[in-house]
């Protein structure tokens, strides 16, 4: 599921295509022999990743102090003396960044915790003043939830068509300050960000395939946007992944490294601080690559942090060693009471909890007669907003017809992505709500279900409506003589007959024929489509005409 | 002013009560006699000089936790062993302390209010949440929420990280602060401008 708007230009409807029959199983690059041998290469691992991803809550204060947490390109000024951990200053826990947390954790089908507790995580860094960082090691907000990956989210082959990663905890935490490199010796600082509440989503090591660890990253994020939890993503820094990696031969037993209760794995890896879901992809296969030459050429893997860039990114580099181990000392916080929520917190977040893009791909399929690829693609569009504008029309139409389901839904469905879709590509338009009235949609579309309209005029009358013309549908396809006035049954005789005499040794054939003449018939059909009024003359009744009159038994 | 009765009956020790004379307290001779004698010291629980001492602490690893807490390395054989010898005689006396048997004993990790009271104040309700949840907007009818965000980027948020400075504004750089990079020779952590 994309997050990202994507803009009118790119064919969204094709990648989504694209997308799909990708993961069926078509890739390109099989085709090449040397791709062949890596394929057979791999296919004696298993490659395990665990990811933890840290997202910026969308709340208006900080998580131990009142700065404020909105936006503001003020350097230095949204921070209290505790954000610097000013000598003296004191944690003021701020309950509002709860709202989101406890969403984020029951949009990820977790247990929340009644009691929770805060830990300091210690080491030095410039943008971290109080030489520690808040967190929740030991007893964290919430644990054990799930996500349940698809084909459609952009699985890879070896991972089948559906797997359930678990997720072991979910916890608060603070994040550090902003630095930005002046020059080679000097580091900007600003506090703006310091202390900013985060949660940080512990999966555990159930992914196998640098395909589903970035499907994985891209879910948890549009999750986390649908429940209003976190609404900046990666491509805005809000949203960072760490990997951890690892891999064993699928058929010996010498891999005995347990993590998170997974055990039989390899010795793992962490890659750090990556920032987009290629990356993610990217980083995982060159170390899963990297890990497989270094024991098949019989060296082991050490337990080290690495790094990964977009200047290289078929390579991870190392960053830190053993010997530069940090060791974070964790302890509880002695200045923070343990945070206790009440039952009914969770109930009433749980009730009134956004629905996730799944729970909309679902109802768009089920109630509107959708195919998934659509479903994806409208929810895709302006953020969720043409969505809303198509249910606004649906709604119109309901009130008037009693089966909008399969019919209707698709038929709207097809107006607002595909008719519409085509006229903003083509105008390079973007969508924004007041465009079009969704009144005035529903009437065009209640109009050319009566038949009232053919497509062709329909079209043209959609045109009208997306160059800013206010009038209603009706009144437009009145003055704009638009409205569909079927050719009479005297009109058809008089046509039919003319076509016939035009062309005699043809309808003789059919005559005698009857049913063997059928592309005789067609001809007829055509000829009378050709010098018919192209707006007023529908095939079908010309077809029955022609039967009726070149019939062998009748006249 | 008289004196209250009450005070004959406290700690049943026989204190009777500032002395009327000096105003001094005197403490009880039994309160006195007991002091003298202590029962304990924590002298008991630090290494004593003729035991065997094992080195549970190498070298590398003290060098490992000076780097670990930012602190500069010994600058020469005798500070290096003045370390070691503190660092064993600690971790003798906590081995002391975990000769206590804490079976079924919960951490304690500060004195708190632990009263149904104060657990109740301190839990987290819907009342607590309420003008936050207010702060939130329906959007469409599919139960999609969104927080309503300020229109106005805020400039200011109330307290100058600035006027901690000493004037001269030495970590100051436009408005922000800044920090140099760089190591020396030995790995001795950075040195920041004065």
């Amino acid at each position: 599921m994309l997050l990202e708007p994507l803009p009118e230009q790119a064919p969204l409807r094709k990648q989504l295509k694209d997308a799909a029959r990708a993961s069926r199983g078509k890739h390109d690059d099989e085709v090449s022999e040397r791709d062949r041998v890596r394929h057979e290469r791999l296919a004696q691992w298993e490659l395990t990743v665990g990811i933890e991803i840290h997202a910026q809550l969308n709340t208006s204060s900080k998580l131990f102090s009142r700065a404020s947490a909105e936006y503001t390109d003020v350097p230095n000024a949204a921070s209290w003396p505790f954000d610097l951990a000013v000598p003296g200053s004191q944690p003021l826990f701020q309950p509002a960044v709860l709202v989101p947390a406890i969403r984020a954790a029951l949009a990820l089908k977790c247990q929340i915790q009644r009691r929770s507790k805060f830990d300091r995580k210690h080491y030095f860094y410039h943008d971290q003043p109080a030489g520690y960082q808040i967190t929740q090691y030991y007893e964290p907000l919430a644990r054990d939830g799930h996500l349940v990956l698809t084909q459609q989210d952009g699985l890879g082959e070896k991972d089948g068509g559906k797997i359930e990663i678990g997720i072991k905890q979910v916890q608060l935490e603070q994040d550090t300050a902003k630095t930005q490199e002046q020059d080679e010796v000097t580091s900007l600082i600003d506090f703006n960000r310091s202390g900013h509440a985060l949660i940080e989503i512990i999966s555990l090591p159930h992914l196998h395939t640098p395909e589903a660890a970035a499907a994985y990253v891209r879910k948890v994020q549009s999750i986390l946007y649908a429940v209003d939890a976190a609404t900046t993503g990666m491509e805005l820094g809000g949203l960072r992944a760490d990997v951890n990696v690892s891999v064993r031969r699928l058929d010996d037993n010498t891999s005995n490294h347990s993590y998170s209760g997974v055990g039989g794995l390899g010795q793992r890896t962490e890659i750090k601080n990556l920032s987009s879901f290629k990356s993610v992809e990217d980083a995982v296969r060159a170390e899963r690559d990297r890990q497989i030459d270094v024991l098949e050429s019989g060296g082991t893997i050490e337990g080290e942090t690495r790094g990964w860039s977009l200047s290289a990114p078929g390579v991870t580099r190392r960053l830190r060693g053993k010997e530069g181990e940090v060791d974070y000392r964790y302890m509880p916080d002695p200045d923070i009471s343990p945070l206790y929520i009440h039952p009914e917190v969770v109930e009433h977040l749980r009730e009134h909890l956004p629905p996730v893009p799944e729970q909309l791909l679902d109802m768009l399929c089920a109630n509107y007669g959708f195919t998934v690829v659509d479903a994806q693609a409208l929810l895709a569009l302006d953020n969720g907003g043409r969505l809303l504008w198509y249910q606004d029309i649906v709604a119109h139409l309901k009130v008037r017809e009693n089966d909008v389901r399969s019919r209707l839904g698709v038929q709207v469905g097809n107006w607002v992505l595909h008719e519409l879709g085509a006229l903003l590509t083509t105008t390079e338009t973007q969508w924004h709500p007041g465009l079009i009235d969704s009144q005035q949609m529903a009437d065009l579309v209640s109009l050319q279900a009566q038949n009232k309209l053919t497509g062709p005029s329909a079209k043209r009358l959609l045109r009208i409506l997306f160059d800013g013309d206010k009038r209603s549908v009706a009144e437009i396809a009145e003055e704009e003589n638009l409205l569909f006035m079927p050719m009479t049954d005297e009109e058809y005789d008089a046509l039919a007959d003319a076509v016939i005499e035009a062309n005699s040794s043809e309808a003789d054939v059919v005559r005698q024929n009857g049913k063997q003449a059928k592309g005789k018939l067609k001809f007829l059909l055509g000829q009378m489509m050709r010098q018919g009024d192209r707006n007023r003359i529908e095939a079908q009744r010309a077809e029955r005409i022609l039967q009726t009159k070149l019939s062998p038994v009748g006249a | 002013m008289d004196r209250v009765p009450i005070r004959r009956v406290i700690f049943g020790t026989g204190y009777r009560g500032p002395d009327i004379k000096t105003g001094r307290i005197q403490p009880s001779s039994r309160i006195e006699s007991m002091l003298s004698r202590p029962s304990w010291s924590v002298r008991s629980m630090l290494p004593h000089d003729e035991e065997d001492k094992q080195a549970s602490v190498t070298k590398e690893q003290l060098h490992h936790l000076l780097k670990l807490s930012a602190l500069p390395q010994p600058r020469s054989q005798e500070e290096e062993d003045g370390m070691l010898k503190t660092l064993e005689s600690q971790i003798h006396f906590v081995k002391e302390v975990q000769k206590v048997n804490t079976t079924g004993v919960e951490p304690l990790v500060a004195l708190r209010d632990e009263t149904a009271e104060s657990f109740r104040e301190q839990t987290v309700t819907l009342d607590t949440l309420k003008p936050f949840l207010d702060q939130e907007e329906k959007v469409g009818n599919n139960g999609t929420i969104r927080r309503r965000k300020p229109t106005e980027m805020i400039t200011h948020s109330g307290w100058d990280p600035f006027e901690l400075g000493d004037g001269k504004e030495t970590r100051k750089m436009g408005k922000y602060f800044f920090v140099k990079k760089g190591k020396d020779k030995d790995n001795a952590p950075p040195v920041l401008p004065p």
